[in-house]
């Protein structure tokens, strides 16, 4: 594979498609730290109560800086799925399956869903959260560089075992 | 004392997949603007805003505008900046323009805009797409610019209203049509009903010829003062009448409806309002053809049918010339392709060829034209109203 020598090895966070996560470079950083404990957050806002998806550092309703975690549910229900199978960007595999998906009624997320073959996703299924690791990030710290580790989430269906057998 | 305001110039080059950088374009665009009005020279422009979305991604540049202005041999002396609204970055330039104008800051802009998409590996522009949604949020999922968000929102419109894959093909048979006799266009093949209805899956139920292509190109415009555009050109004026511009969300999560485009509407409002105008005046529109489903929302949502008839009125060729109001009169993005800062600026040149009555296809006795775009996971809205009258 060419490249340009001068960049071999190099972490390039331009190039990142995941989101600086640590302490050092993010403020809701405690978002992917319940993500590594199988919990799906977000912010609340103390003054009036407003919940944010994603997590915030103020309201963007009445723009109050004092917030709170809060747990949303980590299972939902397919609304419509979308199936991809060309033109599947670097860095996913195809095919690339989507889904609406409703929270609860807390939230609609649009959101990849793995561990899932064409044509077997449909409307009324359940899907729960899947936390995975992506590639860590180099960081200098003084002399040293530390490889903070990250992980994403995508959503999976629950009855895993029954639709992969399900052939038609 | 606001100022009218009017486009006096416009040209592009070539759009497809160019052997040609992002600055030998902005020249060739340039150019043509330049060569579509002899009495207007790079001298006279006082400003200049540059419309490009990935410049830092496909060119690593930055500051962009200087680099423009050189190769242009433009002195600006009001403005010299670029505007960044992905697809809807080129009219995005054209409402700032109108502003400085209107309010005297500027007398003589030219708005360019257009991006070069192909890398010399294809992968990077699949992957520098993921910068273009929500980073954080959306990117992480593989949604880049998003043919499975357009083609939920077809399912989902389809379900509701009835819409049919007939009806989305019908989108693009007559946008191809439309861009025939359209020497810029990227694709300037007629498809059929039948080839675009087997076309191969590209996200069901979108095929091939329900999203437009990647491409490489530039467009350049030039707005000028009433007092100054009577100096400048014997061409017919053509005015901007009102705009309108809206946002309701950025992540997907956060979307209010998907198939009820709620900022569109909220431009168009906000449009037709400070146009003094309904949809109903209106004889020509370029509306924001990404996919085939998004012209048949616009139809509704910027009200030229009711909601849940967009399906309708690309079948009964109310969209058509001869129709009540032909869209994407020059191709569209369908047939010209889309280089995102250039789209809007592509758009308002046709109008401005509609209104002069000197198009390629030209609608007749074209007195009152729209133009729309959206941006990004259809985050954004943007609206355009122009006229023979001020
Ligand atoms: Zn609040």
């Amino acid at each position: 594979m060419a490249g340009l020598k001068i960049l071999e090895g190099k972490y390039i966070a331009t190039m990142d498609l995941y989101p600086q996560e640590s302490r050092e470079f993010n403020r809701v950083y405690p978002f992917y730290e319940h993500l590594r404990q199988g919990r799906f957050t977000t912010t609340r806002c103390k003054g009036c109560n407003h919940e944010a998806f994603p997590p915030r550092v103020i309201c963007p309703n009445c723009l109050s800086e004092d917030l709170e975690w809060i747990d949303l549910p980590t299972t939902g229900r397919v609304e419509v799925v979308t199936e991809e199978e060309v033109g599947v960007p670097l860095g996913f595999e195809s095919p690339l399956i989507h889904a609406l998906i409703d929270l609860g009624g807390k939230l609609k997320l649009f959101s990849r869903i793995v561990h899932c073959q064409v044509g077997h996703l449909k409307e009324g299924d359940e899907v729960k959260l899947y936390v995975f690791p992506v590639d860590p990030v180099p960081i200098q710290m003084g002399r040293e560089t530390v490889l903070k580790e990250r992980v994403y989430y995508a959503f999976e269906p629950v009855k895993k075992g029954k639709s992969e057998n399900q052939v038609n | 004392m606001m100022k009218n305001v009017c486009i006096i110039a416009g040209g592009m080059c070539a759009w497809g997949v160019r052997e040609a950088s992002l600055r030998d374009m902005f020249q060739e665009a340039g150019k043509a603007c330049f060569d579509d009005n002899k009495a207007i020279t790079n001298k006279v422009i006082d400003g200049l805003l540059v419309a490009s979305a990935y410049t830092e991604r496909s060119a690593f540049q930055t500051h962009l505008a200087p680099v423009v202005a050189e190769y242009l041999g433009i002195k600006p002396r009001t403005i010299c900046a670029r505007v960044e609204l992905l697809c809807a970055s080129g009219s995005s330039g054209i409402i700032l323009a109108y502003g400085l104008i209107r309010s005297g800051i500027a007398d003589i802009v030219m708005v360019i805009g257009g991006e070069k998409l192909y890398m010399p590996e294809k992968w990077e522009v699949f992957y520098s797409e993921l910068a273009s949604v929500d980073h954080d949020w959306d990117g992480p999922q593989g949604l880049g610019l998003p043919p499975p968000a357009f083609a939920m929102v077809a399912k989902q419109h389809m379900k509701r209203y009835g819409t049919t894959k007939e009806q989305l093909a019908m989108v693009s048979v007559k946008n191809r049509r439309n861009g025939l006799n359209n020497p810029n266009a990227q694709f300037r093949e007629p498809i059929t009903l039948e080839t675009a209805l087997n076309a191969k899956d590209i996200v069901p139920p979108l095929t091939l010829y329900d999203c437009c292509p990647i491409t490489d190109g530039c467009a350049a415009v030039i707005l000028a003062c009433e007092e100054k555009a009577k100096d400048l050109t014997d061409k017919p004026l053509v005015y901007i009448k009102g705009t309108g511009q809206a946002t309701l969300n950025n992540m997907s999560a956060n979307m209010p409806s998907w198939t009820t485009w709620e900022a569109l509407t909220i431009a168009a409002k906000q449009a037709y309002e400070s146009a003094g105008i309904e949809p109903s005046e209106l004889d020509v529109a370029q509306t924001h053809d990404c996919f085939t489903i998004s012209e048949i929302i616009e139809y509704e949502d910027l009200g030229f049918c009711e909601k849940g008839q967009g399906g309708l009125f690309i079948q009964e060729g109310k969209s058509d010339f001869g129709g009540q109001i032909p869209i994407n009169t020059d191709g569209g993005l369908l047939s010209c392709g889309h280089p995102f800062g250039g789209t809007g600026i592509r758009q308002a040149i046709e109008i401005m060829h509609q209104l002069r009555e000197d198009a390629t296809r030209q609608v007749e006795g074209a007195r009152a034209a729209l133009t729309h775009n959206l941006s990004g996971f259809i985050a954004a809205h943007t609206v355009l109203i122009y006229g023979r009258e001020p």
